[in-house]
């Protein structure tokens, strides 16, 4: 019996090509575009806080409004000193974190219990859509009636703003698994809870991740309007009590560590998302 | 219709009834599907599109259950023989080597012994993808895939393997290699299978014995026993011998006057 054999062709396929003079100048040229955009990026944002800065010392804008980017900075460095600043970046760190998780974990376990029991899937669905769609500031002076202030309502408003898109989200994408591949561990003796572990959960880490990036945002979302409406401590309380004293440096600064830190999360996810395509 | 009973029967499907209900009704799709599959031998179930092919071998592997009939296999130690059924897509796991996705079923089956990991190991040589094993599929072509779905298949010892249409997704000269390929392999490995298809070169090139089915409510019309080596055509010239054409020609009638309700 004469078997071709493949492997002596998969070998030569993966053997290193040298580049031509064409390929080198291609990559050159790719390589130079992504500098430009990079290095554009940077000046981009260095004109805006000079300009920002100019418009503010020579009075084109109101200082007191728009406060300027010497002034944050003093205010950083000042807040920072005392610890207090820390403090509630942290604590919003801290909120968002745990709400994400628990959007996390608790989506997993719905999502998962509607794929076993596609009828209780099918029962909630409708009313997972409602809530979903529902704007969830709207929610919050019930939780705060419910709950009282404090880091619980605050997490809860955080939990509030992804849930309900990110179980519908994950049990479609749990649900839309190929019926064939189901078969294939049907046909392996295997049962649903085989299905489940060997190709539902597996297939579907791509999605479980790109839900995470979105809802890692989200998470931060809900803790700032929990924060706006029922903290004491945090970013979102700093932005509120902020305008309310009219300290905009305040606010101001608590929006550009917001925007650090969003800017944070997004690096961090991308570099898990790139090791793990690296761990593939 | 009456086959010769030389060797040890394996398979026996009693008049065999299927059904399923939709909005429109009930849909009759097998009617009274009687047939023999004795051990070691090659079959081919040859019929239309959409006749029901693929329902008589979700039947035999018991995931689905006739409407009445009875499907009995003979076995000599009295235990279920284990059906082995390979798909017609490889349905290769993306995010597991090889050698995970040829143990799939063993994993599943909890059944990774030492000796049944032996098996996969030697299976793996013996076809020449030793070197891919830690490799992802998404690296390899279709046939060597769809080889590797047949190890997969192979690895757990089935009894009887059943295949669904397994080439139907290659192009047509993977198709032919492969096919030869899996002919060989389940030859060797002394197998009883049954081959689903609607190409009817391909089940004349690989099968021992050919069941014509006609059109939706599916049965069977015809029993075409092929016999290449008893009239001296080996095996590697079988596609060119004019009894190759015979078989095709009645195949082709029985077919044609199936379409056209003759």
């Amino acid at each position: 019996m004469k078997i071709p054999d493949y492997s002596r062709k998969f070998k030569d396929k993966n053997k290193a090509a040298t580049l031509t003079t064409g390929q080198k100048n291609f990559l050159r040229r790719q390589k130079l575009q992504k500098l430009y955009i990079f290095w554009s990026r940077i000046l981009l944002f260095v004109v805006f806080i000079m300009l920002w800065q100019v418009s503010s010392d020579l009075g084109w804008i109101d200082r007191f409004y728009f406060s300027s980017p010497i002034a944050i900075a003093q205010l950083f460095w000042y807040d920072i000193k005392d610890m207090s600043l820390l403090n509630h970046i942290g604590i919003t760190l801290l909120e968002s974190g745990i709400s994400f998780l628990l959007i996390i974990i608790l989506s997993m376990l719905m999502a998962t219990f509607f794929w076993f029991y596609p009828s209780l899937g099918e029962l909630f669905e409708p009313f997972l859509i409602v809530l979903n769609s529902l704007p969830k500031s709207a929610l919050a002076p019930l939780i705060i009636v419910w709950l009282g202030t404090g880091p619980r309502t605050i997490i809860l408003c955080g939990i509030s703003v992804g849930i309900f898109g990110c179980i519908l989200n994950l049990y479609q994408s749990f649900a839309q698994t190929d019926p064939e591949r189901l078969k294939l561990i049907e046909t392996l003796g295997g049962t649903k809870l085989q299905a489940f572990t060997k190709v539902v959960f597996p297939g579907n880490i791509p999605t479980f991740i790109s839900l995470s990036k979105v809802n890692i945002g989200l998470a931060l979302v809900g803790v700032i309007i929990g924060e706006f409406l029922a903290g004491r401590r945090g970013l979102g309380y700093l932005i509120i009590y902020g305008s309310q004293v009219f300290k905009l440096d305040m606010v101001i600064l608590s929006i550009v560590i917001l925007c650090i830190i969003a800017m944070g999360i997004y690096g961090l996810l991308n570099l898990l998302e790139k090791k793990m395509e690296q761990s593939d | 219709m009456s086959q010769n009973l030389h060797k040890k029967p394996f398979l026996r499907l009693d008049h065999v009834n299927f059904s399923y209900y939709s909005n429109l009704g009930e849909v009759k799709v097998l009617n009274d599907i009687n047939f023999l599959i004795e051990k070691g031998v090659f079959a081919a179930l040859v019929g239309p599109s959409g006749c029901g092919k693929s329902t008589v071998l979700s039947l035999i592997a018991n995931l689905l259950k006739p409407v009445s009939g009875f499907i009995t296999f003979y076995s000599e130690d009295f235990n279920a023989p284990r059906v082995g059924y390979m798909l017609q897509h490889d349905h290769l796991l993306e995010w597991r080597t090889v050698y995970q996705n040829i143990t799939l079923g063993l994993e599943i089956q909890k059944r990774k012994t030492a000796e049944n990991l032996e098996l996969v190991d030697s299976l793996l040589e013996k076809y020449h993808l030793s070197n891919v094993k830690n490799q992802k599929p998404s690296a390899l072509s279709g046939g060597m895939r769809q080889r590797i779905a047949l190890i997969r298949t192979l690895a757990i010892r089935p009894d009887l393997l059943l295949l669904d249409e397994p080439f139907s997704a290659l192009d047509y000269q993977t198709r032919l290699n492969v096919s030869k390929d899996v002919h060989d392999i389940i030859k060797s490995e002394q197998k009883t299978a049954i081959l689903v298809t609607h190409d009817i070169s391909e089940a004349i090139s690989m099968a021992d014995i050919i069941f014509v089915l006609t059109k939706s409510p599916c049965t069977v019309k015809d029993i075409i026993p092929i016999e290449f080596e008893a009239n001296g055509i080996e095996r590697d010239n079988i596609r060119k011998s004019s009894l190759f054409q015979e078989y095709f020609d009645k195949i082709w009638r029985e077919m044609q006057n199936e379409n056209t309700g003759l």
